[in-house]
């Protein structure tokens, strides 16, 4: 019985659709999106930002606003009445995902989310994921 | 036969130089031109001039180095003009994967590789300049380190550079002579900022000229096909072309990213990036000012991240430590948790955005280019060695 379901989104349409998914596989499980910030990037914009914020909780919880807004859009559109828990992680996702999949049965993601140059600062994220969870992954396609 | 040679190779230039044109027109002035404070079409063209002025004057010393020291015989115009291809290549593979692909670096890499090939390189020339590359990122991340950790927060406190509504300046047309004056919501302090904000980014042209210019044309100088002071026009050309043409997309994108960091710390590391860059070049070592720039940005926000003392505290400054540390005790709020949101089991800890690892495969990206250059000139200038 599948009760705590990981969701990791970046605010991709690939992870979206993962949200979906787990949306209609476990209706009655607990899900908790996961929103990772400050992620590299060619400039290390996002991440200095964020160290140089006054207030790097409060910058980190605006950058995942979007994100998060639209996982409670897709929960409402899914009729589900799906728990849903936001959590935000700041650095690399391979990282934040693994560090958390322990406390979770599974964990949903999407097959890939970004652009050839993210594959090269972060890696593909989804398979990093497969291969290194402690939990059953699931790929969204 | 030469004449035709030659264009090709001005070709090559101009591809070369249209490039950097788009791209270090977007690290010098896409931070300001996000913030608002010019137009995408002034910037070109500040950049166009101040490039010049870069490479009219010091850039000449990297000249030097990329034309003469690095091989001991002169590149040959044919040999210049493959040369120009690689650099080409690198640029080429950089604006289709995204991934920053140093000029300076992939331009040393393929004359090293031509060197190496012929039994021409001078290896003194080379190793010095290599261990600049090693030197200037760490030494742009202590800077940037040092400034994040201990300068940042006081500097945050005392300078805010806003853009307010309306334009700048205005025309005072009060008197019977129009005379400018501030424009309708425009403080002294805003119009200190962004005479600032202008200025640095003119340093930053200026720089990115005298590091950049030589790139594009120095494999053409050496056989003496282009005068030097033609190829810097030549070079100029191409890099305004490219500074009011494709640079509209890096300064949105680049400018985008900067804009994730405060302006002031964009600012940080534009001077920094560019004294170091210039410095360098006055000393005829090539060194690209985006190594300098990401490296300061990595520095600046690290230093601060592992600040030993909370952000809270760091918003107030660390000058009077004690006092504020007195006045953190009384204040109420000082820990808050934002009311409503769900917060993770462990606050969340800004030492997890720099991951060495992260960082040091980010780095391997600036041994792979040049290393990749150098192997595929070689084995051009091998297979090929008609030049």
């Amino acid at each position: 019985m599948i009760s705590r379901v990981l969701v990791p989104m970046d605010g991709s349409e690939m992870s979206e659709h993962a949200l979906e998914y787990a949306l209609e596989a476990y209706p009655t499980a607990e899900i908790t999106v996961l929103r990772v910030v400050g992620e590299p990037s060619p400039l290390w914009g996002e991440a200095s930002g964020l160290a140089l914020a006054e207030d790097f909780e409060e910058a980190a919880q605006d950058l995942a606003a979007p994100t998060f807004e639209r996982a409670h859009e897709l929960v409402a559109d899914a009729e589900g009445d799906a728990d849903l828990e936001t959590v935000i992680e700041l650095g690399h996702p391979v990282r934040a995902i693994i560090n958390r999949a322990d406390d979770y049965d599974t964990v949903v993601v999407g097959s890939h989310g970004g652009t050839v140059a993210d594959n090269l600062y972060v890696g593909n994220v989804a398979k990093k994921v497969v291969h290194q969870s402690p939990v059953p992954v699931v790929v969204v396609r | 036969m030469v004449e035709t040679v030659l264009l090709v190779g001005v070709i090559a230039s101009i591809f070369v130089g249209f490039n950097i044109g788009g791209s270090s027109t977007g690290i010098a002035w896409g931070p300001a031109v996000g913030a608002g404070l010019l137009g995408k079409a002034t910037a070109a063209a500040l950049m166009t001039f101040f490039v010049f002025l870069g490479g009219w004057t010091v850039g000449r010393n990297v000249m030097d180095t990329l034309s003469g020291d690095i091989i001991a015989i002169e590149i040959s115009l044919a040999a210049g003009v493959a040369v120009l291809f690689f650099i080409g290549l690198g640029i080429l593979i950089a604006n289709v994967f995204g991934v920053p692909v140093p000029t300076s670096m992939t331009t040393v890499g393929a004359i090293a590789g031509l060197g190496l090939a012929t039994g021409t390189l001078n290896f003194e020339t080379i190793g010095w300049i290599v261990s600049w590359w090693i030197v200037t990122p760490i030494l742009a991340l202590w800077i940037g380190a040092t400034v994040g950790r201990y300068i940042y927060p006081e500097l945050n406190r005392r300078f805010e550079i806003s853009s307010s509504e309306g334009p700048l300046l205005g025309l005072d047309r009060s008197g019977s002579v129009p005379k400018p004056a501030l424009g309708p919501n425009t403080t002294y302090q805003e119009l200190g900022g962004t005479i600032t904000v202008l200025v640095i980014g003119c340093y930053m042209a200026f720089s990115a000229g005298a590091s950049n210019v030589p790139n594009a044309v120095a494999p053409l100088v050496s056989s003496g096909a282009l005068e030097v002071n033609t190829a810097i026009i030549v070079a100029t050309v191409a890099i305004g072309l490219g500074g009011f043409t494709i640079a509209r997309r890096t300064m949105e994108s680049v400018g985008s990213e900067l804009s994730d960091i405060p302006l002031l710390a964009a600012l940080v590391v534009m001077i920094t990036a560019s004294t170091i860059t210039t410095a360098l070049s006055w000393a005829g070592i090539p060194i690209s000012l985006v190594m300098a720039s990401v490296m300061t940005i990595v520095g600046l926000g690290w230093g601060r991240a592992t600040r030993p003392v909370t952000a809270r505290e760091a918003v107030r400054g660390d000058v009077d430590r004690e006092m504020t540390m007195g006045a953190l005790k009384a204040e109420p709020d000082a820990p808050i948790t934002p009311i409503g949101e769900e917060e993770s089991d462990e606050a969340l800890s800004a030492e997890n955005l720099f991951n060495p690892r992260a960082i040091m495969k980010y780095v391997s990206m600036w041994i792979i280019g040049p290393s990749m250059s150098t192997l595929l000139a070689y084995g051009f200038f091998i297979a090929v060695p008609f030049v």
